[in-house]
């Protein structure tokens, strides 16, 4: 019976400390391999309790010869099994906090990374609005725009067309006077026609009374200084109307180079008012396009911003983990040190060396048995507070 | 000759044809073709449809037109534009100052 325990417990130790081995290089998992430890404890103590069961079996047969020499390689083991557990202690421990460390410095780091990223996203949001409002403003005092300018360069063309066409009109009815004015000259040719034709037979009546009054004589003579005097002053008529004439056709040279200037003043070619026209059209139709699309996209920018804000307060929300990650470490440590406390037990076992084993043990394994316990049910609470934390998330974020 | 004019049937308005070119000049042609009339109510139909060229003499002379159809309480119609003829007198902005018919 006590064989087939012992047995048992050899083969406990030996397939906890394989699998303490795999977990440590492999997974490295310290909870599974402080749990592991605590069994690996509890078997050993039940070796150790069936061994002195033995040694009290064979007390009675052989009066406790070779007891002295079981308890010495009893006490040699727990000496080694006591320093192992120190040694993994301190290299736990120093993991824990050095994970602590870590996770507190990349957090720290995170925080800062994710809130100078929303300063800087409110900068270039800034940034931008200027750019739009630039490009808007045409640079005068006014605050125009290119809308603005547009329009007016578009209204001045419709006043300059309005000013051609009225100078056109005016130009033409100047045209129509000048006709009427040719006209009347044409008019005054006609008059002076008659006057040369009354010259004309002036001159024919003067001639004839200058024959008349040589044929009478000494007294036609006073008469006929008369008559030259008459006939000379046709001539001078005669002369005068050319000079009239003289005068109005030089007149009419004038009024067509003034019918020449008029006609350059009436006839402006329209094409380039037309293309001028053109161009403003087409101008006003981009520049209301590029407002729309400049709306849009300001409009695009402002719905950006709350969904930059909204995911850079989710990293940081996140990052609250940390929290968790420090309870789950505190409550690595608090089994560290429930350990920590089964070691020292073991310690002040082994460092005593001597006594009754069998009383050692038992009180040792007691206090396993208490440690088992409170272990058990710290985690418990553990297990039921980490469930209500993950519940109250959203409380708590 | 560029310019036609017809008497209405009715007697009632003239209808000035405008082949080609309507540029300056024609202007002693256009006022004789209009100034004789002088009927009250006249509508004078400005018929553009063979017109190629229009340059703002043409535009003056319109308005002149326009001014004699206005004294006798008559009205001008444009008819048939072309498509270049038409962009000018919208320039001018003519279509707030008569009827043209497309």
């Amino acid at each position: 019976m006590s064989i087939d325990v012992k047995q048992f417990a050899w083969l406990g130790i030996f397939t906890i400390a394989l699998s303490l081995v795999n977990q440590w290089l492999i997974e490295s998992n310290i909870v599974s391999i402080l749990i592991s430890l605590m069994i690996l404890a509890t078997f050993i103590a039940i070796y150790v309790k069936s061994h002195e069961k033995e040694n009290n079996d064979g007390q009675s047969n052989t009066n406790g010869s070779s007891a002295s020499a079981h308890d010495e390689v009893a006490y040699a083991a727990l000496s080694q099994l006591s320093a192992f557990l120190t040694q993994e202690i301190e290299v736990i421990d120093s993991e824990l906090e050095r994970t602590r460390n870590l996770v507190q410095d990349a957090v720290s780091g995170i925080s800062t990374s994710f809130k100078s990223l929303q300063d800087l996203s409110l900068d270039q949001q800034r940034l931008i609005a200027i750019i739009i409002a630039n490009g808007e403003n045409i640079g005068d005092e006014g605050g125009s725009t290119i809308e603005n300018f547009v329009r007016d360069s578009s209204n001045t063309l419709e006043d300059f067309v309005k000013v051609i066409i009225s100078t056109s009109k005016q130009s033409l009815e100047t045209m129509a006077f000048t006709d009427e004015m040719v006209n009347q000259f044409q008019g005054i040719f006609n008059l002076l026609a008659q006057v040369e034709s009354l010259a004309s037979q002036t001159n024919l009546l003067a001639l004839n009374a200058a024959i008349e009054a040589a044929r009478a004589g000494d007294a036609g003579r006073g008469f006929a200084v008369v008559a030259n005097e008459v006939r000379a002053l046709s001539v001078n008529s005669t002369e005068l109307n050319q000079d009239i004439r003289n005068e109005i056709d030089s007149a009419q040279e004038i009024i067509a180079k003034l019918r020449a200037s008029v006609e350059i003043m009436a006839s402006a070619d329209m094409t380039s008012t037309l293309e001028a026209k053109d161009k403003v059209s087409s101008m006003m139709k981009h520049v209301s396009q590029a407002n729309k699309d400049t709306g849009k996209v300001v409009d695009d920018m402002s719905k950006l911003m709350p969904q930059i804000v909204e995911t850079v307060g989710l990293g940081v929300r996140s990052l609250q983990f940390e929290d968790l990650t420090y309870q789950t470490l505190a409550s690595l440590k608090s089994n560290i040190d429930a350990v920590h406390e089964i070691s020292n037990e073991l310690n002040a076992i082994t460092e005593a060396g001597s006594g009754d084993l069998t009383e050692h043990l038992a009180s040792f394994e007691e206090k396993c048995q208490v440690m088992i316990e409170q272990t058990r049910n710290d985690n418990h609470q553990r297990t039921v507070s980490q469930a209500s934390m993950e519940e109250g998330e959203i409380d708590l974020f | 000759m560029t310019i036609q004019a017809t008497t209405l049937a009715d007697n009632k308005g003239i209808k000035i044809s405008i082949n080609e070119r309507f540029d300056f000049s024609l202007h002693q042609q256009f006022r004789d073709t209009y100034q004789n009339c002088n009927d009250n109510g006249a509508e004078f139909t400005l018929d553009l449809s063979n017109t190629t060229y229009m340059d703002s003499s043409a535009l003056g002379m319109i308005l002149l037109l326009k001014d004699h159809a206005d004294k006798l309480s008559g009205k001008v119609v444009i008819s048939k534009p072309n498509e270049a003829v038409n962009k000018i007198l919208e320039i001018a902005q003519f279509h707030r100052l008569m009827p043209i018919e497309a």
